[in-house]
């Protein structure tokens, strides 16, 4: 692959993981409103809570990413933060277009691994809210280009009455594209906190310059969610936060809300 | 000389047994049946291996069998494997309860971890209610537990599990080194609820807003009942919400719900004191078994 290839694809991530992305994602909390509204979460705790997401919520959906990582791309991922590759296999370790025939395995495996997710995911309303976004991320990208996988992704959901969430959808994608797995990985948590921070500022006294840096502090801890991915199986992956769940449980009931879910 | 070595016996013998028992493999299989002469179901049958047994099965008003979990241990050791295997049988009823809260004491350094295992089926238009008391993992205590639960067609289920911080009253809280949950519910071959828990209060703080924030106690209630449309448990998410919002103006703990990805809802607690978590559940339980099948619950006589 060439250099220019190497950079556009560096680009083709930054623009995936952008705010602007997923489509639908500036209206949800998934559960933060409700915490907020009960005086459970105030901008002083924000840091902290979110770095115990990464630890829970964020290790899990890392996990799902890369595994629909390995599904986009027919396998694993070499990855650089356990050091196994290099700075050049970052990206651009396959071809952009795709056109290999498709098996039963892989949307068994696409589906199968989007119901899990499902199934992982208790509150509803966060649920339907990471469904919306994935399917809308996906739909996304299958109109950048002629991505047999993708395609084919949409296509095996919709039959099967599935949904697709965001962190699966974000791995094919980013294995479709030949991204490399853990950069891919970091991509979606970077884009998944940055749009928790994004929430906590219209639901908190929280400017611009306090969120940057809350963002930009938590860099570490979104490595360290990425890197103890890359080990955990996902009949492994596990989450505790049950303030959030309530949060997101809870949502329904509020008699004012600014977010979906 | 003689007293020296009939000590040194005792003491033998004695690290012999305890080295032999911290090492228990015991499995309980129940096996539960509907007799349709009499519309009540019977313990049709049972395996029992120490320290793992029932007394036997209670007939209850509304014709289910009423089971009392026993572990006469008092609780689970270090490196202990218990497995609960329970079947109920088309149409059968059953209630399984404990006979106090489940104990996982402190390990031995060398000790494994302690673990349980649950395989639990319900029948085409069974129905199984389990109740136990809390777990209450004591200061150290390493602790597993899988459980399988499968659901098939008009199968109904109320499934409450409670996490004591440890041993409150001792001022324990949060000492334990690990527990781990894991739970598949499936209705229909199809998996409806994955629970995946793992705490370790020493190096993930449970105090953590992301986690427990102010509150000590964890609850989780599966309640389903296979076959009902989604829309049908939207609604009665709807209608047992105004149960929890009762139990949310008490200020020590919070109540949720939720439709799961179909065939039941998921209630989830976390409350300051554990005292008041049980009273909940059984009102949430009430409200939904009367919604569900137009019945009271029975309270579970509790035996000692």
């Amino acid at each position: 692959m060439s250099e220019l290839e190497v950079k556009i694809g560096e680009l083709r991530l930054l623009q995936l993981a952008d705010s602007a992305l997923p489509i639908g994602g500036l209206a949800h909390s998934f559960g933060l409103e409700s915490l907020v509204a009960g005086d459970l979460l105030g901008v002083g705790e924000l840091a902290e809570f979110l770095r115990g997401f990464l630890e829970e919520a964020g290790l899990v959906e890392a996990v799902f990413c890369r595994e629909g990582f390995r599904v986009g791309s027919g396998g694993s991922g070499e990855g650089w933060l356990s050091g196994a590759g290099d700075e050049s296999a970052r990206f651009g370790k396959r071809p952009l277009h795709l056109h290999e025939p498709l098996t039963d395995d892989f949307r068994k495996q696409w589906v199968g691994l989007n119901d899990r997710l499902s199934a992982m995911k208790m509150a509803r309303e966060s649920r339907v809210g990471s469904a919306s976004l994935g399917a809308n991320f996906l739909r996304a990208v299958a109109g950048l280009g002629d991505f047999a996988i993708v395609g084919e992704a949409l296509r095996s959901s919709k039959e099967a009455g599935g949904l697709i969430h965001h962190s699966v959808a974000f791995g094919l994608a980013g294995g479709v594209l030949g991204f490399a797995e853990d950069r891919t990985v970091l991509a979606y948590l970077h884009q998944c906190v940055a749009s928790q921070v994004s929430a906590c500022q219209r639901l908190l006294p929280l400017g611009q310059s306090a969120a940057t840096r809350i963002l930009w502090d938590l860099k570490p801890a979104m490595i360290e969610a990425a890197k103890r991915s890359s080990t955990c199986a996902v009949e492994d992956a596990s989450c505790f936060m049950p303030l959030l769940d309530w949060g997101a449980m809870e949502h329904p009931a509020l008699t004012t809300r600014l977010f979906i879910s | 000389m003689g007293t020296k070595a009939s000590v040194a016996g005792t003491e033998r013998r004695s690290k012999q047994a305890v080295a032999a028992r911290s090492y228990v493999q015991a499995e309980l299989r129940l096996e539960f049946a509907r007799d349709d002469a009499t519309a009540q179901t019977v313990l049709a049958a049972s395996r029992q291996e120490p320290p793992l047994r029932v007394v036997r099965a209670f007939r209850q008003e509304d014709g289910a069998a009423l089971v009392h979990l026993h572990n006469v241990s008092g609780g689970l050791l270090g490196g202990d494997h218990l497995a609960l295997m329970v079947t109920v049988g088309a149409g059968a009823s059953v209630q399984i309860t404990t006979t106090g809260a489940t104990r996982i004491y402190r390990p031995r350094v060398e000790a494994k971890v302690t673990t349980q295992s649950n395989e639990i089926t319900v029948g085409e238009g069974g129905l199984l209610e389990y109740l136990p008391d809390a777990v209450i993992p004591f200061a150290g205590a390493r602790f597993s537990q899988r459980t399988a639960i499968r659901l098939a067609e008009g199968a109904g289920l109320f499934w409450w599990e409670i996490l004591a911080p440890g041993r409150e009253a001792r001022g324990e809280v949060f000492e334990y080194e690990s527990v781990e949950l894991k739970t598949d519910l499936s209705a229909g071959g199809r998996l409806i609820a994955v629970e995946r828990v793992r705490l370790e209060p020493r190096s993930r703080r449970l105090s953590s807003l992301a986690r427990l924030g102010g509150y000590r106690t964890w609850a989780t209630f599966y309640i389903c009942r296979v076959g009902l449309g989604s829309a049908e448990w939207l609604e009665i998410e709807r209608e047992l919400r105004e149960t929890l919002e009762l139990l949310n103006r008490r200020e020590d703990a919070l109540w949720g719900i939720s439709t799961l990805t179909a065939h039941g809802l998921m209630v989830r607690c976390v409350a300051k004191r554990g005292r008041d978590v049980l009273r909940g559940l059984q009102e949430v339980w009430r409200a939904a078994k009367w919604r569900l099948y137009g019945r009271e619950t029975v309270m579970p006589r509790k035996v000692n």
